[in-house]
Order: C-alpha cells, then sequence, then structure tokens
C-alpha cells in the first residue's frame, strides 16, 4: 500500500473556536490592536465622473475566544450541531457635528410624517419632565457584571478626545466576530478605538443609531445578537440595558435592527424565525403570549396563508411591556428591512426569497415580489421613495418600482450572491440614480439608471418561452380564484377566499416571476474586486464611498475633486 | 432492528394491547435512539414506493480492511454516496424499479426474509474487536476526525455512530435477480436489486450491503479494482452511461415482448406511482429524459457574421471554480464569449478559411435533474500534481440558468438543489464522500456510508468550501420544480411552525414556562417543525411487519426487549441533542424529560400534568386532522403540477427520439458516449486548434476538452471500431494528468476491456436471439 501525503496546510492560524470559525474566519489567539494601511498603488475606481482614490483600509482586530470557549483542535466537517449565527462588519457612521446632511428629495406623500402606533393611546409617550434631557439606560457598561459582557475596553483618553472633538467628525462602531467598536473616524489616530466591548460569546450582527436623538453628548444605539439578547446602549455616558433579555420575547438570532423612523423609543428587530417584533427601549420584558382573538389550531392554520400574521398588534391596549407590536412573516429567515424616506413603507427581503412592501402603520402586506430565484439578502430605498433595490443569492440586484408595483430590471454583473445595496445620494437627481451593491464575490459595483434608458431584451421567442415559470397553476378545486392582470402580470388573491375563512380582506397582491425574455437587463457601470474576503457593507457619504469585509477590512475612496462640490452631476 | 423493536414496544405500551410477549421490567438496557430513529418513530405504515426508507450503505471495503488490517483507502463512500443520491431522485428511483417491470412486491417480500440479516451478538462482539482494532489501524483516515485510542469511544463521532449502525440495524444484502428481469446481469440489474431491496423492506432503517453491485462494477470496469481513491463525478458519469448501455442493450435484445407489456404495465405502474415524474421507463431513454440536456455551441464569424451551430448532449456538467464565486457565476462563465483569434481562428465554411470568430456554448434543452460536478481538483504546473480547490463557491437552494439559448423551451426553468456530494479530505488522492439529501418528507438527512442522519436544512450550507475541516460540496443535484411547489412547501413549512408555536403558547399560558435550555431557537429550520407535525399522525400507525419478530431468536439480548414494557424510557444521557429546537413534543417529553423536568419543577403536582396532557392530547388530535387535510391538498396540487409536467415532457419525447436516432446509425456499438461537459475556455481553445488543423469545415469540435496531449478525436469521426473512448474517461483525463503515461495506461485498459466486454455480451445477444 501507498502511503498518503497528509493533506496540505489551510489554515495558517489554528482555528480557534466554533463561533469565529462559522464564517471560515480564522481567529487568533490574543488580543491585537487594529491596522491602518495605506496601500500603494490603492484601488482606484475608475467611473465617468472621475477616479475614486483608496484613501486607507483600516483593519479592525479580531478578538481573541473567550477563555470559556475551549478551542477545537480538530473540527470534524461533518458535526451535525446548529453553528451559532455571526456576521462581517457592518459599520454605523454618526456625524455629530455640522456636516452638510445628505440631499433630500422631494417626497409623494409630502405632509405630516406619520408615527407608528399614533392611534394608541396606550402607546403615547410619558410626559418629558425634564425638557431636553435625554433618558439614558440604567447600567454602567464599564463596571458591568453582567455575563453577557465579557469587558470592556476603553482608550486612556476617551475623554479627552470627546472633548477635542472636531465639529465635522465622524464616529463609527463596528461589529466584529464578539467584539462592537467605538472608532473616530475624524481623528489622526483613526485605528484606536474609543471604546471596545467584548461580549461573552454573542456577536452582535446588526446595529442602528437613532437619528432623532442624537446629539453631542447623547446617541442612542441598538444591537441585535445572535442570542437574540438587544443591547441598548448610549455610548457617552457607557451606559446600556439588556432588551428581550435571554430571548424571552423572541429567542432566534436578532437578523437586522433599526429606530422607527420618527420615534424615540421604538424600534424594530427582525428575527431569524421569520418574526418583526417591534421594541420599546423603556419598558420590560414579558414573556411573550400571542393575542389571537380565537385561539384554535384551525385559525393558527387559516393564517399561515397570510403573508403576515400579527401576534400583537401596536392597537393593542396591553401595552405595559415589550413587545409592543410583533408580527411573523413566515418561517425562514428575515434577511434585511428597510423604510421608506416617507416613513409610509416598509420593505422587507426573505431567505424565501420574496420580497414584501408592507403599510407597517396598518399593519398590511401590499405587495410580495419574488427573487428569479434564491434568498434575498438585502433591500433599500431610492433616495425619493420611488424605487426599491434588492441583492440576493441570485447574483442579481433587482430594481423595483413602488408606484408602477413591478420589476423595471435585473442588474447583472455580480460573480456571487449580493451582500448589500446602497444609494449615493449625492449623485441622485430626479430623473437618475446611482447606486453601488457589494457581494461575497469581493465586488463593489456602481450603477447607474435612468427611467427612460431602459429597454426591454430582445424579443424573440416569447410565445413559447414562458410556460411553466411565469404563470401559477391555479388550483383545480378553485380554477377561478386567482385571476392573473393581464397588464401587469400579477395576481391578486381573491378577496372572497379570505374572506370565507378569515373575515377579512386581503389587501395583497402576489407578483409572478418575470421570465429573463422580458426583463430589462442592466450592465454596471464600474465593477472592482476590492479586497480578499466577502465585502458585507457599503455607504456613501459626502467625500467617499466606504466598504467593510467579512475580516474587518474597512476601506475608504475618496471622491474625485471635481465631484465634491455640491449636488449634481458634473460628468 | 433495534429501532423497530423499540419504536414497536413504545407502540404497545401507547395505544395498542399486548402482543404476548411477558412484561419485563428490567432489561439489558437497548442502544438510546438515533435522531433518526427518533424522527421516524410514530410515522405511518410502510408505504410502497419507498420514499419512506432510509437506509445506509455499508462501506464494504471496511469488511474487507477488517480482516486484511490494512489502511482504508478501498472506500466505496464514492458509490455509496452517488447511489443514495440517485435513489433519492424519485423520477429516476421510480424508473429503475419499473424498468423493465415492476416486481411485484409479494415476491419481493418473500426474497427479503431471506436476504434480510440481522446481527447476532457474538457477530456484534466479534465487530467489535475487529472494528477496534481498524479502528487504530483507520487512525489517520483523511477528513474524519483521528480515532484516539487512549480515550474512551467518543459516542458524537462518526465512527462509532457507524460502528453502532452495523450492530444494531437489519442488514439487507442483495442478491442477483437478473433473471427475473429477463436481462442478463450488468450494473443496472445490480442497481435495481438494490433499489428493490430497499423498497421492499419491511423495516425503514437498516443498512443496505452493496457488495454485488460493487462486485458487478469492478468486474467490469477495472478502474475502480484498484486500491485507488475513486472519484464519485467519475462514477456517476459512468454508472449513468452503462444504464443507458443496459437498457439500450435489453431492448435491442427484446423489443417485442417488451412493447406487449407496456399496456398493462404502464396502468399499474402509473397507479401505484402517481406523484412520480417520470411514468414511461418502458422506452429506454429513461435516462436520457432524466438526466440528458443538450449544449450548443455557437460560432460566429466576425467576416461575414454567419453563426455556425453544433448540438451536443450532456449527461452532468463540470464547471471550472473560481475564488468566492457562486454555482450561477460558474454556470455562466462557462458560455461566457470567446474570441477565436491568431493561432486559433475559426474555418468558416461560408468564408471559406480560417476567420477570427467568436464562440459560446449555450444550453438548449435543459435537463430535468441538472447534475453539476464542480471541478475542485485541478492540475497546478508548479506542483506537478492535482491539488484540491477550497475555493469558496456558493450554491442557492433554487436555480435558474442564465446561460440559455434564444430558442431554448422554458429557459426560466426553476430547479431546486435537492442532493450534495460532500468530498472530505485534502487532496484528489484520498479523502472520503458523504451525502447530503432532500428527502420527499423528511427534511434534509446526511448518509455517511452507514450512518444516517436528520439534518438542519442550513446545514446544507456547511459545504461552500471555506469552512475548517477540508468538506467542500464536489456534485450538486438540481431538480426540476416549479414555483407553485416552493410556495407550496414554503406554507407548509409555515403553518407546521405556527402550529407548535401555538402549542407552545398555550403550554406557556397554562404556566408551563419552557426551560430556556429547550427553548434555544438556533434557526427556522425545516426539520423539526416537519416532524413535529408528522409526529401527529402517529397513534394511527399500523403495526408493521408480523414476519419479522419470527428472526428475534437471532437477536441479541440487548434487543429482546419485545415486551409491551409499560414504557421504559431509554436512558436519556446519551441521546445527542436532536437537531431540532423545539420544546420536546409532548408526546416523547413525558417519557424523555420526565427526569430532567421532574428536577426543575419537583413543587408542580401530577395531577395538573394529567390535565395537561389530556388537554394537549385533544389539541393534537386536532392538529392531526388539519395536518392531514392539509397534506392531502399538497399532495393533490403536487399532482397537478407534475400531470402539467408530465405533458411538457411528452412534447419533449419527439425530438429526443429523433436525436438518437440520427446518432445510432453507426449501429448498435457506436452508441455515443454521453460525457459530462467539462467547461473551460482555455481548454476550448486546446481543442479549436485541432479542429481548425483537421480542416474538418463546418465539423465542430467535441466539446469535452483535454488538457493533455493524447487528445480524443471528435466523436463524430469515431469509427464504430473504437466507439468507447468518450467523454467519461476524458474527464478523467482530465483529473489525473499525473504521469499520464502509467495513468493512460491504466485508462486505456478498462476502456479496451468494456469494449471487449460490450462486444462479448453483443455476441451473446446475437446468439440469444439466434436461439
Amino acid at each position: 500500500m501507498f502511503v498518503l501525503p497528509p493533506p496540505p496546510p489551510r489554515y495558517t492560524v489554528p482555528v480557534a473556536y466554533a463561533a469565529g470559525a462559522s464564517n471560515g474566519m480564522a481567529v487568533p489567539v490574543v488580543e491585537t490592536n487594529n491596522v491602518i494601511s495605506h496601500p500603494e498603488g490603492g484601488c482606484p475606481l475608475q467611473v465617468g465622473e472621475g477616479t475614486y482614490h483608496l484613501r486607507d483600509n483600516l483593519h479592525l482586530a479580531t478578538p481573541p475566544p473567550h477563555p470559556s470557549e475551549a478551542p477545537i483542535v480538530n473540527p470534524n466537517p461533518l458535526a451535525t450541531g446548529p453553528t451559532p449565527p455571526t456576521s462581517g462588519v457592518k459599520l454605523l457612521l454618526v456625524s455629530i457635528g455640522n456636516r452638510s446632511k445628505t440631499p433630500t428629495f422631494p417626497l409623494s406623500g409630502a405632509g405630516t410624517i406619520p408615527v407608528f402606533g399614533e392611534g394608541n393611546p396606550a402607546l403615547a409617550p410619558p410626559v418629558v419632565k425634564e425638557g431636553l434631557k435625554r433618558r439614558k439606560p440604567k447600567n454602567n457598561i464599564i463596571k458591568s457584571s453582567s455575563s453577557f459582557i465579557s469587558r470592556v475596553i476603553t482608550h486612556e483618553a476617551a475623554t479627552k478626545r470627546l472633548n477635542d472633538q472636531n465639529p465635522d467628525g465622524l464616529f463609527a462602531f463596528a461589529n466584529i466576530n464578539r467584539a462592537y467598536q467605538w472608532l473616530d473616524l475624524g481623528s489622526k489616530q483613526k485605528e484606536e478605538s474609543l471604546t471596545k466591548i467584548l461580549f461573552t460569546k454573542a456577536h452582535i450582527i446588526s446595529h442602528d443609531l437613532n437619528q432623532l436623538t442624537k446629539s453631542s453628548s447623547h446617541i442612542d444605539i441598538v444591537m441585535g445578537s445572535s442570542a437574540g439578547d438587544i443591547i441598548w446602549y448610549e455610548p457617552i455616558s457607557q451606559k446600556y440595558a439588556r432588551i428581550n433579555k435571554n430571548g424571552v420575547v423572541n429567542n432566534s438570532p436578532v437578523t437586522h435592527i433599526k429606530w422607527l423612523p420618527g420615534s424615540e423609543n421604538l424600534f424594530m428587530a427582525a428575527h431569524a424565525n421569520g418574526q418583526l417584533v417591534v421594541y420599546d427601549k423603556e419598558k420590560e420584558d414579558a414573556l411573550f403570549i400571542p393575542e389571537l382573538s380565537s385561539p384554535s389550531v384551525d385559525t393558527v392554520k387559516t393564517w399561515s396563508r397570510q403573508p403576515l400574521q400579527v401576534l400583537k398588534s401596536v392597537n393593542s391596549r396591553n401595552q405595559k411591556t415589550n413587545p409592543v407590536a410583533l408580527w411573523k412573516l413566515a418561517n425562514q429567515k428575515i434577511s434585511q428591512f428597510s423604510f421608506s424616506p416617507d416613513h409610509r413603507h416598509l420593505a422587507i427581503v426573505l431567505e424565501d426569497g420574496s420580497l414584501r412592501v408592507m403599510d407597517y402603520l396598518k399593519e398590511e402586506v401590499l405587495d410580495i415580489f419574488r427573487s428569479y430565484y434564491g434568498g434575498l439578502i438585502c433591500v433599500c430605498w431610492s433616495p425619493d421613495g420611488k424605487y426599491i433595490v434588492t441583492g440576493g443569492q441570485d447574483d442579481l440586484v433587482t430594481i423595483w418600482s413602488l408606484p408602477e408595483r413591478k420589476i423595471v430590471a435585473r442588474c447583472q454583473g455580480h460573480n456571487s450572491w449580493v451582500s448589500a445595496v446602497a444609494f449615493d445620494p449625492w449623485r441622485c437627481d430626479e430623473r437618475t440614480y446611482r447606486f453601488g451593491s457589494v457581494g461575497d464575490d469581493c465586488r463593489l459595483l456602481l450603477w447607474d439608471f435612468s427611467v427612460g434608458m431602459l429597454h426591454r431584451p430582445r424579443m424573440h421567442h416569447q410565445s413559447s418561452a414562458r410556460q411553466r415559470t411565469s404563470m401559477i397553476i391555479s388550483n383545480p378545486q378553485h380554477p377561478s380564484r386567482h385571476r392573473a392582470d393581464s397588464s401587469g402580470n400579477r395576481m391578486r388573491s381573491d378577496s372572497q377566499e379570505t374572506a370565507d375563512t378569515y373575515g377579512s380582506y386581503d389587501p395583497t397582491v402576489r407578483h409572478l416571476v418575470e421570465p429573463r425574455s422580458r426583463t430589462a437587463l442592466l450592465p454596471p457601470i464600474m465593477s472592482k474586486i476590492v479586497g480578499d474576503d466577502p465585502i458585507c457593507w457599503l455607504g456613501f457619504q459626502e467625500d467617499s464611498i466606504m466598504t467593510s469585509s467579512l475580516e474587518g477590512h474597512i476601506r475608504t475612496w475618496d471622491r474625485p475633486r471635481e465631484g465634491i462640490n455640491g449636488p449634481g452631476r458634473t460628468s | 432492528m433495534g429501532s423497530f423493536l423499540r419504536s414497536f414496544r413504545r407502540d404497545v405500551g401507547s395505544s395498542t394491547p399486548s402482543v404476548g410477549a411477558t412484561p419485563a421490567k428490567k432489561e439489558p438496557q437497548p442502544p438510546p435512539m438515533t435522531p433518526l430513529e427518533k424522527m421516524l418513530q410514530d410515522m405511518g405504515s410502510v408505504r410502497e414506493d419507498g420514499s419512506d426508507k432510509f437506509f445506509g450503505m455499508e462501506n464494504v471495503s471496511w469488511s474487507i480492511l477488517r480482516l486484511s488490517l490494512v489502511a482504508n483507502d478501498r472506500s466505496n463512500s464514492y458509490c455509496n454516496s452517488i447511489l443514495q443520491c440517485l435513489y433519492y431522485s424519485v423520477p429516476f428511483r421510480e424508473a429503475v424499479i419499473n424498468y423493465p417491470t415492476r416486481t411485484p412486491i409479494e415476491s419481493l417480500e418473500a426474497a427479503m426474509t431471506k436476504n434480510l440479516r440481522f446481527q447476532n451478538v457474538a457477530a456484534n462482539l466479534e465487530a467489535e474487536a475487529q472494528a477496534e482494532k481498524q479502528r487504530i489501524a483507520n487512525a489517520q483516515r483523511p477528513g474524519a476526525p483521528p480515532a484516539q485510542p487512549q480515550k474512551p469511544e467518543d459516542k458524537d463521532s462518526p465512527e462509532y455512530k457507524k460502528k453502532m449502525a452495523l450492530q444494531t440495524l437489519p442488514l439487507l444484502e442483495t442478491k442477483n435477480n437478473a433473471v427475473s428481469y429477463g436481462m442478463s446481469e450488468s450494473l443496472f440489474t445490480s442497481l435495481k436489486d438494490l433499489f428493490e431491496s430497499v423498497v421492499a423492506s419491511q423495516s425503514r432503517i437498516g443498512i443496505i450491503r452493496p457488495q454485488h453491485f460493487l462486485d458487478v462494477l469492478r468486474r467490469e470496469h477495472e478502474m475502480f479494482r484498484s486500491a485507488m481513491h475513486q472519484d464519485a463525478h467519475e462514477f456517476l458519469n459512468l454508472l449513468l452511461n452503462e444504464v443507458v448501455a443496459n437498457v439500450e442493450a435489453e431492448a435491442i435484445k427484446q423489443p417485442v415482448p417488451e412493447r406487449s407489456i407496456l399496456p398493462a404495465e404502464h396502468a399499474e405502474s402509473s397507479e401505484q406511482s402517481v406523484s412520480s415524474g417520470s411514468k414511461t421507463p418502458n422506452t429506454t431513454r429513461w435516462v436520457h429524459e432524466l438526466f440528458e440536456g443538450t449544449l450548443t455551441s455557437e460560432t460566429q464569424c466576425l467576416t461575414c457574421e454567419k453563426v455556425s451551430q453544433r448540438d451536443e448532449v450532456f449527461l452532468d456538467l463540470s464547471v471550472d471554480l473560481e475564488q468566492h464565486s457562486s454555482v450561477t457565476s460558474c454556470l455562466r462563465k462557462f458560455s461566457a464569449e470567446e474570441m477565436l483569434c491568431d493561432r486559433n481562428k475559426f474555418h468558416c465554411d461560408n468564408c471559406g478559411g480560417l476567420q477570427e470568430a467568436e464562440k459560446r456554448m449555450k444550453i438548449k434543452r435543459l435537463p430535468r435533474i441538472l447534475a453539476l460536478h464542480l471541478k475542485r481538483f485541478k492540475y497546478t504546473e508548479d506542483l506537478q500534481r492535482l491539488q484540491k480547490l477550497f475555493h469558496r463557491v456558493v450554491y442557492p437552494y433554487h436555480l435558474r440558468l442564465f446561460n440559455t439559448t434564444d430558442d431554448a423551451e422554458d429557459p426560466d426553468r426553476l430547479y431546486e438543489l435537492y442532493a450534495v456530494v460532500v468530498h472530505i479530505g485534502g487532496g484528489p488522492y484520498h479523502g472520503h464522500y458523504v451525502a447530503i439529501i432532500k428527502t420527499q418528507d423528511r427534511g434534509w438527512l446526511l448518509f455517511d456510508d452507514e450512518m444516517v442522519e436528520p439534518v438542519d436544512k442550513n446545514y446544507v450550507r456547511n459545504f461552500f468550501g471555506d469552512k475548517p475541516g477540508l468538506a467542500c460540496a464536489y456534485v450538486l443535484f438540481y431538480q426540476e420544480t416549479t414555483m407553485e411547489a416552493v410556495m407550496k412547501e414554503q406554507e407548509l413549512e409555515n403553518m407546521n411552525s405556527n402550529i407548535a408555536d401555538f402549542n407552545e403558547a398555550s403550554m406557556k399560558q397554562n404556566g408551563f414556562p419552557q426551560s430556556p435550555g429547550l427553548a434555544h431557537v438556533h434557526s427556522a429550520s425545516q426539520i423539526p417543525t416537519h416532524e413535529e407535525a408528522l409526529r401527529n399522525t402517529g397513534l394511527n400507525r399500523a403495526p408493521t411487519a408480523p414476519q419479522l419478530p419470527t428472526h428475534t431468536e437471532d437477536t441479541g439480548p440487548e434487543n429482546v426487549p419485545l415486551s409491551p414494557a409499560v414504557a421504559v424510557p431509554p436512558p436519556v444521557p446519551p441521546i445527542p441533542e436532536a437537531v431540532s429546537s423545539r420544546p420536546l413534543s409532548p408526546k416523547k417529553s413525558d417519557v424523555q424529560s420526565k427526569k430532567e423536568r421532574a428536577k426543575e419543577e419537583k413543587e408542580r403536582k401530577a395531577a395538573e400534568k394529567e390535565i395537561e396532557k389530556v388537554r394537549r392530547k385533544e389539541q393534537e388530535a386536532r392538529v392531526k386532522e388539519n395536518q392531514r387535510r392539509e397534506e392531502a391538498e399538497l399532495k393533490a396540487a403536487l399532482e397537478a403540477s407534475k400531470a402539467s409536467k408530465a405533458d411538457e415532457d411528452r412534447r419533449h419525447v419527439p425530438d429526443t427520439g429523433k436525436d438518437s436516432d440520427s446518432k445510432k446509425s453507426g449501429g448498435g456499438l457506436s452508441r455515443l458516449k454521453l460525457g459530462s461537459k467539462s467547461i473551460s475556455q482555455r481548454l476550448g481553445k486546446d481543442k479549436d486548434v485541432r479542429a481548425t488543423s483537421s480542416g474538418l469545415p463546418a465539423v465542430p469540435s467535441p466539446e469535452p476538452s483535454t488538457p493533455t496531449p493524447n487528445s480524443v478525436p471528435p466523436e463524430h469521426t469515431q469509427p464504430p471500431s473504437s466507439p468507447h473512448k468518450g467523454s467519461p474517461k476524458e474527464s478523467h483525463i482530465i483529473h489525473k494528468p499525473l504521469g499520464h503515461d502509467d495513468e493512460h495506461d491504466a485508462l486505456k485498459s478498462p476502456k479496451g476491456d468494456r469494449g471487449k466486454w460490450r462486444s462479448f455480451s453483443l455476441r451473446k445477444k446475437s446468439f440469444s436471439i439466434l436461439s
């Protein structure tokens, strides 16, 4: 018999613990520092308006495993145990001072912006006594004895640096593995974090900042963890509070979290088990019991057909404790959601491949669109609220029109799943839109799209081509139940059906998958491999484009010189 | 066996009256239930289509090994994983079982009593001793965690689980039934033997020994005789080609009787297998109908702009990989345009001369089952050998093909991932294969030789190639589906989880707080909820397999408990935590978590529990009822969509038939071997040189490309005398160009060998016709 050579070494660093390794990352053994580098030659992005030059690459340090986690020396590749979820670095950018705001666009539904839960007196916020003084969370994070938080490392000159804060400064909050870092991107030593929180086991997966309450002395951040727990954190006073503690309301990981627009206290969290939950940062948790009108298995069964099951309505009288509202959308992961700029709609993308547009104020799903195939991963709105852009496991970025309720174009150019999409409001106007996308293919793509420029592809073989995929086979028992709308290729589930069983009108329009032959295809204006690891976040600033990656590389590109002066196109 | 007896006993304890065995209170403790057994308990009666059988496959070479104590590299996991993937393709399984005729279930059962072997203690002990030795000998088996002799056995290790499976589960051996099929023995008949044995088995779980199949395989293909590590994809391609060949050879042999059987048989089979997509196994083209697709290579001359096209068929697609890419992107790369220029010019018929041209390959006819081979083994110049690529290549649960021609029928066809063959190991010359398969109604299962384990849906995504442990997806099986079927499945999943939530919630309301440990939900998983829902159908389970108890003489003491023992719970500790996240279901929790609960909730009164139990039972009955109704609806919908599919398939048939006719012109032996299409641009150029230099105008070159100098002449020009230099072997060459002199010899011989055997069988055939 011949002797086999040993398998070639693949992991230069021993894989230290399961959680870190679950996304393929090597995990260090000791605590290290962030490193900033200025790659020579850079990674220029060439577009019509000029060249974006790479300013720097800040590499966040991955923390070592918590001492309580036994190192796994030789992992069994077939181990069937659950792997804890984790996510790549996502940045939260906060400009405190008087940096100019993002350009605003006229919104269709102008007027007073409605607030979620307005109609419910039980939700009326208590009268604030002390004027402008914001309420802070109760517990001091530095002195915390919680088993959830391992330790907190603060910069020795943090307070001094906060006081000397440049009014144009830019803070960033970043999650990496079990660490959560507060960075001062405006300072000279931006690689030194102001504060680093190390959690025991949980990873922060998503976080958001309340724009309404933001000031130089107060920042409200909520972060959702892999354990399901949510932290409300105020970094300036270093105070925090825990919400959904030990998953009492929902014990599945928080995949996305956002403050409700226009609310000081309410935020929405998407959980991996398909539930959307609205929490109040001020309220205590309580064990959640669905508020069903007539709790029976039959009702539950009927509900399962609904695109949204309201397990607790915002209009519920019982508002003493969290959750404020709880909706179940599916039995699959909610990947992301996004509020429309006019604060009236909510776009949600799920692992089941659906994009659901909600009137969240009324707790109704208006439209369900479907990806070409595979799950959807990310979603955002155009600054004027007319378009929704999604990215998914079909390697496509897809543009949907809200007013027309249909797909506008599929954007082909990624070589792997699309992990984040964002519009560049500085390069958008009434007719043209600029957006970017990043993906698991380590690429950054930029796209321009204008209302008039899209063309449908050649239409040769239409007649026979779209048979199976585009037509929903109507249920043999109820051939007339669904009717296909000839103009929009959409389908409305008839109100009769639901009225019979559920007693209410179903407002949802379920759109069919458009065949390739009838959908416009948009190519990118720029495509560039920007790193060696999957990119998972993308952001546009007035003076820069930023991305962050799975392993913690934060890259910043300066905009072309001539493009800095105000909005509008220069090219 | 153990499982059957245990579940039997549980039933006895809970619902049915005693069967006559004496109740025994203290008995040797049976081994704890495996997760699979847990999942399958309380299932309804055994189905006839085999969709509810979950058999491990014995790694036969291990048993050889136990005797010889040589290092294990004769693993047949390559074969086990592929066979499992094929078995769980409903249309393929149905076709194999129904061709040429379906063996009546009674006669199968009769045969089964002979073939099903139950373990006895002595053998177990012996096996254990041998396994121990083997484990030591085997310590450096790549891919799997090394066994550590100094430690007590790790109950979670795959080795331990496989050993236990071998010791406790019924072992099926197949017998050559070729005569009863009216066929001469071939790889197809032994495959049919395997499938039929599993379908006919009264036990839902067990282990099947593919020894006979391997014997036939090794007899006919020398390359599988060697101790070398075999390639699962090569095996798949060979098996499919061989099945085509066997079936067609039979069809030529006896064309008339086959036709005569057709109507009656057809009616019968369609009744039995309504849900199967392929109900026409009587035609010999069923493999083609399932796996075969057509590729068109379009070459556009840049001088005269004339487009010339050439079609070829494939049984699977081999795609080149790139770091950080997706299957979608790999497929698209394969169809990317390619410039033919410089030394690589194209001979244009129209302009008459070498011209610059643009070439692309697109899919013209989409297969119903798309087998995608990810080319993870790549020859690297600097190392002078094949290397395994650990690129991260993501694959979605659903897929459509972007690279179709404009006139392709149904270019937006939706595929669903139903099986993944995973290669574990650092290189191409050694390693281990397992399969992860989505079963019809039991969610995803992991098949690792003898071991079968339910896994979470997310588990399928652990093999993109970026995780520690050297395990990567190697062959992906996508099967055709429809959006409606997908949405229906999602709806059902949603409902099951809602019902589970609801039950849980009502439990909470009634003062049963979940203990945090049990309530840990890790993900939106499909299986647990499914399990939950299906458990509800458990009460009306039919007492299974009356003849089985006759075998109990053979069983060891640990299996004796055939008593209606008043549901003595199996010991709790070693039970691996179920994949599921749901709180233990009522029925189970009554027995299993009693101890824990007693500890946690000592103050809770038993009376309270009783009330709760009764209430839950009522609820369950309701859920069960709804469940059944829902399933019936789902089935109806599926059938409807299947019917429409079948309709379309019928439309497919004529042109595929034509296709084959034109190709068969060379006579029985010159049958075109169907290759796996290897997709690589660089390689493509290589062979275009050949095409141009051969000066065959507009006879396009064969697509599967060979990077090695010993290029294979175009298939079309093959003389009938050497019909086997086809593409399946080419992929082999691609894989192993190292030392290709020796290898090539090794390759040639099986080819020649096979060719000989083929002509031999032909002679035999003609002989039989003459006589």
